[in-house]
């Protein structure tokens, strides 16, 4: 009896998911599925109306062929690692530092928060006057210790940094809150049995703490990965991608390939790397965070 | 009825009288003022229309919004005109999306003079010689004639063996509103003070600029843009066309790895060197701020900046400064550019939307939006003397007229790519990152590679 009816749940299961299932493919795949078709087409934006060419690899040769897209290759990765990483260890040594209780600890951790609720638009227009090189506060502070003028984001050995930085400002506070939310569920029984056998704070810290939450900065740190790989925003209304190409990353080169180029084939094949290079970068992430799990 | 209730009625009844007769004598001594065009002119045809009118933020379509005109043309019409305004680097994407679609939102578009080629050629944008050879939409005294030539042909004509130029096969697509020339407005105070002559050429300009910078104390030579993309190549095609250099040759080929391309990098190199902080990273607005808040002594570009460097409300040297013609080196040529109207050809409403380009581009508004801080597009207001003392901009501009080159850009519909290369390669170029000479060489190829597709070259 209980053998037959199983076909029926696992029949009635798939009635139930179809929905859901219909719609993200809708969504999601036909999208991604048009995206890889067309990155094999060349088709203008000057002619919307007329079908796109079919031009086999011709546009993946015509990247890799390409400095300025070999560079935005680069810039996109030292992005994303360095923002990942300067965030990961802010936001947990923030967390660390800010997980007791006291007065007004409440107020302050709102506070922290905000950047994350600015539109991304008023962050980039917010960094770049604070950039400014004549009317900005940051070289008006280092003006009163002889510095400066710098130009932040002209200059292309500092637009790089600087946008990093404005990046870090806006998204420790997320890695904070996870963490935070990480190290509150550290069973308390746990810590007090280690306070009892006379652990330090920093034995706490290595062999109770971090374990607890590794698994929450794995996934912290995917989600800033894949999310730091699509910034646009901020860095498109700070530098436009300039000076040169020094922080054009791949999204603003594929935002300029199918806008100013009007290139759609191509940008799609830029939009097709751009995936499988977060794909591959989430995958070794998502990996590595396992096996500490698992360990 | 006692004395002071017949007193209280007299005096009433005299207001009530007094306010009726004087509203009667209000009413006959009115002049009706005809509206432009004439009486004959129906004005109301499309009454009832609602119209749609895409436009930047930008100083001439600012005057336009604080002249009111748009609410005089829809009291004259009846028609009703939605603004659509945003920023003009962003209005590019919204417009041709908005144009392939098979009915489009927009009625009356304003174009930067760079996309006219790509619109046209695309079928994006209607050719007006029909309307304006229909008398029941035309004005019979709208005096076409009376258009800036230069403007007429940088904003309006394209489609015809010359792609974006006047010639065989070419049309009327548009007409200038928001046009502009290049010329200098320099700080009078700085140059009075310290005996400087107004340069009349590139090289007496770089000695200008480096003197100031050397000797006026917290002050810069000339503002400039020079961020990467659009503004570093609007600049470089600013400064080129008096050095002699061009994007292309004769025959489409790229020719500016020439030595007065190098030589034109070189000159704007050395104007970072002597330009306020961080200029290799401005857009325009940073621009028009270095020289509004008195940090730069020099502005050289486009023309419509006029109003902004008077108003008090926006410039703190509104009261000292002086208007130049654009320094010549091998040639005195200045640039064209700015903006045009147009009708897209998925528009509903093509006709009433004639009636609005007509309308903001007569010669009694373009002086309403003019005197409200506007750039003047037809000959009739540069060349008005009596207008040179309140606006001594115009004497300058009606000689420079005289050098605007309606082809100072090679605006192909490929243009947006190649500005976009040729603005990374010139950036690099005035920020150190590269050499005059390997920034230039860098991009030869990939631009070629435009042509090639293009069908320009082999």
């Amino acid at each position: 009896m209980r053998k037959s009816s199983v076909p029926g749940r696992k029949n009635s299961a798939y009635l139930f998911l179809a929905p859901a299932a219909s719609i993200l493919l809708l969504v999601l795949m036909v999208p991604i599925f048009n995206t890889l078709r067309l990155s094999f087409f060349e088709w203008t934006m000057r002619a919307l109306t007329e079908p796109p060419t079919f031009v086999g690899f011709r546009n993946f040769r015509e990247l890799f062929g390409s400095a300025n897209f070999q560079e935005s290759i680069r810039v996109t990765i030292t992005f994303s690692l360095s923002v990942v990483a300067i965030e990961l260890l802010l936001g947990t040594v923030l967390a660390l530092l800010l997980e007791g209780e006291f007065k007004g600890m409440r107020l302050f951790r709102t506070l922290f928060v905000l950047p994350i609720m600015i539109a991304p638009v008023v962050v980039g227009i917010m960094w770049r006057f604070m950039y400014h090189p004549s009317y900005g506060k940051i070289n008006y502070f280092l003006g009163f210790i002889g510095l400066g003028p710098y130009g932040w984001l002209s200059n292309p050995d500092l637009a790089l940094r600087s946008v990093i930085i404005a990046d870090i400002w806006q998204w420790t506070p997320f890695v904070f809150l996870l963490v935070l939310a990480g190290l509150q569920g550290v069973p308390k029984d746990v810590m007090e049995a280690a306070t009892v056998d006379g652990t330090n704070y920093f034995q706490t810290l290595l062999y109770i703490k971090l374990p607890f939450i590794s698994a929450v900065l794995g996934i912290t740190a995917v989600l800033r990965l894949i999310d730091s790989f699509r910034s646009l925003v901020v860095i498109y209304n700070m530098t436009g991608g300039g000076p040169g190409v020094s922080t054009e990353i791949m999204s603003i080169h594929l935002f300029k390939t199918a806008f100013t180029s009007q290139r759609l084939g191509l940008a799609s094949a830029v939009a097709v790397i751009l995936l499988l290079l977060i794909a591959v970068f989430a995958s070794v992430f998502i990996r590595n965070s396992l096996k500490e799990e698992r360990r | 009825m006692n004395v002071r209730k017949l007193v209280s009625i007299a005096i009433l009844l005299t207001a009530a009288a007094a306010l009726v007769f004087s509203g009667g004598a209000a009413e006959q001594v009115e002049v009706e003022v005809d509206p432009p065009g004439g009486r004959e002119f129906d004005w109301r045809q499309y009454e009832g229309t609602t119209l749609v009118f895409n436009f930047p933020n930008h100083v001439h379509y600012n005057a336009m919004l604080e002249a009111g005109v748009l609410e005089d043309f829809e009291a004259l019409t009846g028609i009703n005109v939605e603004a659509d305004r945003m920023q003009y680097m962003n209005m590019h994407d919204a417009q041709v999306l908005e144009m392939s679609k098979p009915v489009g939102d927009y009625d009356l578009i304003s174009m930067v003079v760079m996309w006219k080629a790509e619109y046209a050629l695309g079928g994006m944008i209607r050719p007006l010689e029909s309307f304006f050879d229909d008398p029941s939409l035309t004005l019979p005294d709208y005096r076409f004639d009376d258009l800036v030539p230069a403007y007429v042909e940088v904003t309006g004509i394209a489609g015809g063996e010359n792609i974006y130029k006047d010639g065989p096969g070419a049309q009327l697509y548009g007409v200038p509103f928001g046009s502009e020339t290049s010329f200098m407005i320099y700080r009078t105070d700085v140059f009075e003070e310290h005996g400087l002559e107004v340069p009349e050429t590139y090289d007496e300009l770089t000695e200008t600029a480096r003197y100031i910078y050397e000797e006026v104390p917290d002050t810069y030579g000339l503002t400039m843009r020079a961020a990467s993309g659009h503004h570093a190549t609007h600049a470089w095609l600013l400064h080129a066309s008096p050095y002699g250099a061009t994007v292309f040759d004769e025959n489409w080929e790229p020719a500016f790895t020439s030595p007065e391309s190098i030589e034109t990098i070189e000159f704007m190199k050395k104007m970072i060197d002597y330009g306020p902080p961080g200029m290799e990273g401005f857009t325009q607005d940073e621009e028009f701020a270095a020289f509004l808040q008195g940090d730069a002594a020099i502005y050289l570009d486009a023309s419509v900046f006029a109003g902004p460097a008077k108003d008090p409300a926006q410039s703190r040297v509104h009261d000292r400064i002086g208007f130049a013609l654009h320094p010549r080196q091998r040639t005195p040529l200045a640039e064209t550019g700015g903006f045009g109207i147009a009708i897209p050809e998925n528009s509903q409403n093509a006709e009433a939307a004639f009636l609005l380009m007509q309308y903001l581009t007569l010669p009694e508004v373009e002086r309403e939006i003019v005197l409200a801080g506007g750039a003047p597009f037809r000959m009739s207001t540069v060349e008005d003397s009596s207008l040179y003392d309140e606006y001594p901009e115009f004497e300058v501009l009606a000689d420079q007229l005289e050098h605007a080159n309606p082809d100072w850009r090679p605006i192909i519909p490929e243009w947006g790519d190649i500005n976009n290369m040729l603005g990374i390669a010139i950036n690099q170029a005035l920020t150190g990152a590269k050499t005059p000479e390997q920034a230039m060489e860098d991009v030869y190829e990939p631009i070629r590679n435009v042509m090639i597709r293009a069908g320009y070259i082999d």
